[in-house]
């Protein structure tokens, strides 16, 4: 979550820095094109000089092969492209606007019946479909405006439609629906202020592909004769084998490059502001709580040769979001302790800091965090894919999500086998189904994908993968997060044995007080960053000391059947 | 299901192609017949102009010309090209083989460069080579598609003598000669259809593989302890490319639009050629069994597609284990 936010804001000051690179170009491009008729040395229709000239004081691109001065051609040039794009856009903005928003707004037939023609539109082949028809209506600028927008406005469509639809779901809206507000005041009052910026991005953006069509199209043949473009030039410069002499580095070259800066100017500026109007691009406002001022509470347990020694923790992420302060517990073999904080607590910082997967952006500023007595936060890459999945092993939440969808989980728990051990695949399917044996699963469900497992079954496949190597620590990320309660008690079972069996040191991290008081041996609770209590589970939960443990313990329900009650 | 509307859509899609070519030279300006005889009815009197029209059948309900344009279309009959004097289906035929190689060559070429180039800027989101290597594609992506090629015969052809600028065979040639001059004459426009289609496999893989790496799966992969080459190709890579994969229709569309101006920069016999004469020479038959066949090409490339993508995602395979295992899944 962090990293995206933070790559996120890099990224985001780059692409705006892009688009006034964009705009400058724009501006620059627009003027031209306004002022063409003063800025332009020459009369792009008369002939001037002599044919294929050469560039002069006088003419500094040349002439063509008629002797019209190319530079002039080429001012006169951005008024045609320019136009064609802007118009064309304007229409295909349009129609792909209404569009989008009725199917939206509308749904039912009408929607059905206007998604139908997006597809269609969107499957026909672009410049074989103008082609044909921009021939029919014979060639001009008006033909050029036509096809070009009758092929751009569906992506449009289809683009707003999808916006307009979750729009309409959002609750406020739906609750002025209920309340029998008419769909003209629904659309004009929310809709049309969301969808606004949305369209902006997607107008620049066609203006762009409109550019280079209009160029395609007129370099084949179907542009305006007497107002010609900079596709027009480059089409004459073919036709009439510039290249047979120098020429075709003053008559081929700027063209194509105008185009292109065009493109790209409107390219970046598009993108630009795309991001901006995405709420989902933006980077999240991060919450900065105040630190605590009360001193941490030590770890009254200290064990320095525990398998698992955070050791006065403290992460920092980027210049001053604090992400855990002070933070050191112990956990040693066979014990089993629970990490409990709501979420934007630290407890997951403290987590991915002990298997050394904090993100880029995030820096352990002090203390340690030693797995078998060894510094993760000292080791080079290469030590630390050594130690992970083998000295210590992850277990995720959601292992739907955290397991591969396109390989089977016996290749993926093949996979964590071989990636610390030299044997052959043999014997490491070998190994992959003792584990499923140890977690409970069946033999036959080596070559299942996850996808076709249950939530349960999925959760003791990510397990048996964290056992592969057989660590010494366990960190368990909200392992029970969307198990129903009885697999909720199964799986806590099942790893609370484990633990046992193997002498596992197991840190369960958890929002869940109630899910873990009863099994496990300490509980450790984080706030802000900081860890405000720990002690033993009848301790913790049986006499809390700090307020917000007691409010944790408070709020509990304490409705759930114990372990003891599920398998008796 | 999922099939049966993909197989609905795609017979919209060819529905629509048809019918409008059959409304063009309907709803254009001037006269149908004239769509059929370029330029050379000038100066006939109106008498055998009906005539004329009667013998294509154009005098008589719009209903029965539209199916028996149907008719002769099943049966293979795409008119006459004016240019030609020739059926437009076998002038087409002739040229369809060198447009395929040309399209399949470029398409494989982008794909593999385009989908590493996009995984890799992922990869290294935000750092100086990752925005050089984003402006870079951005601005090849902006120059058009037949100005490359005009650069590409300056620069290769004109100056350097490298490869030939047009053509795709030469008639004297055979056996290994022949393969050697088609393969010399298929490098320039090869490579600037190539050039010119890499940007959209690019943005599309970047755009997906950012989405990708902050997958659960991807936490997990490195928790496993795996190397990070590993996890970029092996997890993140792999699922990146499903997206990708499934939006060939917009791929396919882009590369018949590049042919048509690559094979006309570079004389190249194929499809795209065609329809750029056909554009010069009025051949309106002709233009319109070229829209069709492109029309019939990016239909098939994505039935393709679809019947291939289970190959690549197991999440849609229909087998016996995975009805089975849906009704398992608890919660």
């Amino acid at each position: 979550m962090n990293v995206n936010r933070l790559t996120i804001v890099g990224t985001r000051t780059r692409s705006q820095r892009l688009a006034l690179v964009g705009a400058v170009l724009l501006g620059a491009l627009l003027l031209c094109a306004i002022s063409a008729p003063w800025l332009a040395p020459f009369d792009p229709t008369e002939r001037v000089t002599r044919p294929f000239a050469a560039p002069s004081a006088e003419h500094w691109l040349g002439a063509d092969d008629v002797g019209h001065d190319l530079l002039s051609m080429l001012i006169h040039g951005a008024r045609i492209s320019l136009f064609v794009g802007i118009v064309a856009a304007v229409i295909a903005t349009a129609v792909g606007t209404i569009v989008g928003v009725v199917a939206g707004y509308a749904r039912g037939v009408v929607d059905t019946v206007l998604m139908r023609i997006v597809d269609v539109v969107l499957a026909l082949p672009v410049l074989p479909l103008t082609i044909v028809i921009g021939v029919f209506a014979g060639p001009g600028l008006r033909t050029q405006i036509m096809v070009i927008s009758a092929v751009l406005w569906a992506g449009l469509a289809r683009e707003l439609r999808a916006q307009v639809l979750t729009l309409r779901e959002r609750d406020h809206i739906q609750a002025e629906r209920a309340m029998g507000a008419g769909p003209g005041y629904v659309l004009w009052r929310h809709i049309a202020p969301s969808v606004v910026p949305l369209v902006v991005p997607q107008f620049v953006l066609t203006i762009k592909t409109a550019v280079l069509l209009e160029a395609s199209l007129a370099f084949l043949g179907l542009g305006d004769i007497s107002a010609a473009s900079w596709g027009s030039m480059l089409s004459m410069a073919h036709a009439r084998s510039a290249f047979l002499t120098d020429a075709w580095i003053w008559w081929v070259i700027p063209p194509g490059v105008a185009i292109a800066v065009t493109v790209l100017a409107f390219a970046l500026l598009g993108n630009a502001i795309e991001e901006r109007s995405h709420p989902i691009l933006l980077p999240a406002k991060r919450s900065r709580k105040k630190a605590a001022t009360a001193p941490a509470p030590v770890d009254p347990d200290v064990d320095a040769g525990a398998p698992l020694v955070i050791d006065d923790l403290t992460v920092v992420y980027g210049q001053d979001g604090r992400g855990a302060t002070g933070v050191g517990f112990t956990v040693g073999a066979g014990e089993l302790v629970a990490l409990v904080g709501e979420s934007g607590s630290g407890k997951s910082t403290v987590a991915a800091a002990t298997m050394g997967l904090l993100p880029p952006a995030a820096q352990i500023v002090s203390g340690a965090v030693r797995v078998d007595g060894r510094d993760v936060a000292g080791m080079s890459p290469a030590e630390l894919r050594g130690l992970r999945g083998n000295r210590i092993a992850l277990i995720p939440q959601e292992a739907l999500s955290a397991l591969d969808p396109v390989y089977t989980i016996g290749s993926q728990i093949d996979e964590a086998v071989l990636a610390h051990r030299s044997c052959t695949r043999a014997q490491a399917r070998e190994r992959t189904l003792e584990l499923l044996a140890d977690v409970g699963l069946e033999a036959d469900r080596v070559d299942a994908y996850p996808h076709q497992l249950s939530g349960g079954m999925r959760q003791r496949v990510v397990i048996a993968m964290a056992l592969a190597n057989e660590p010494d620590v366990l960190v368990a990320d909200e392992p029970t997060s969307g198990l129903d309660v009885l697999r909720e008690a199964e799986v806590l079972a099942l790893l609370d044995e484990l633990r046992v069996r193997r002498s596992l040191a197991l840190l369960i991290v958890t929002h869940n007080l109630p899910v873990v008081e009863r099994i496990a041996d300490r509980i450790a609770v984080m706030k802000d960053g900081e860890l405000v209590e720990i002690g033993t589970a009848e301790q913790v939960v049986g006499s809390p000391t700090h307020p917000y443990t007691r409010k944790l313990v408070e709020s509990a329900p304490r409705l759930r059947p114990s372990l003891q009650e599920v398998f008796s | 299901m999922v099939i049966l509307r993909r197989a609905g859509q795609y017979a919209l899609v060819l529905w629509a192609a048809v019918t409008l070519n059959f409304a063009l030279p309907h709803l254009a300006p001037g006269d149908p017949v004239g769509y059929l005889y370029v330029g050379e009815l000038q100066g006939l009197g109106e008498k055998y102009l009906a005539e004329l029209r009667a013998g294509y059948g154009l005098d008589r309900p719009i209903l029965e010309q539209y199916l028996s344009f149907w008719s002769g279309l099943l049966r293979g009959d795409l008119g006459m090209s004016v240019q030609y004097n020739r059926p437009v289906l076998d002038v087409l035929g002739e040229k369809l083989s060198w447009t395929v190689a040309l399209v399949g060559i470029s398409m494989v070429l982008a794909f593999v460069i385009g989908t590493l180039l996009g995984a890799w800027a992922a990869w290294r989101r935000g750092t100086a080579k990752e925005t050089g290597t984003v402006v870079g594609v951005l601005v090849v992506d902006s120059m058009p598609a037949f100005w490359v090629g005009m650069i590409l015969i300056a620069v290769f052809s004109v100056t350097l003598g490298w490869f030939p600028s047009y053509g795709a065979a030469t008639i004297t040639a055979t056996g290994g000669q022949w393969l050697a001059e088609v393969a010399s004459r298929m490098v320039l426009p090869v490579a600037t259809l190539t050039i010119a289609s890499i940007g959209g496999f690019f943005l599309m893989t970047r755009a997906s593989m950012i989405g990708v790496l902050d997958e659960p799966f991807i936490r997990l992969a490195r928790a496993k302890g795996l190397g990070e080459f590993r996890v970029a190709i092996r997890h993140a890579l792999r699922n990146a490319v499903l997206p990708v994969y499934t939006t060939l229709t917009l791929t396919v569309g882009v590369l018949l639009s590049g042919a048509v101006v690559v094979e006309s920069v570079f004389a190249y016999p194929g499809l795209g050629k065609l329809t750029y004469d056909a554009v010069t020479a009025r051949d309106y038959p002709l233009l319109q069994g070229a829209f069709l066949l492109a029309t019939v090409g990016i239909v098939a490339a994505n039935l393709l597609a679809d019947l291939t993508y289970p190959l690549l995602d197991p999440r849609v395979r229909r087998d016996r284990t995975a009805a089975e295992g849906r009704t398992e899944v608890a919660v």
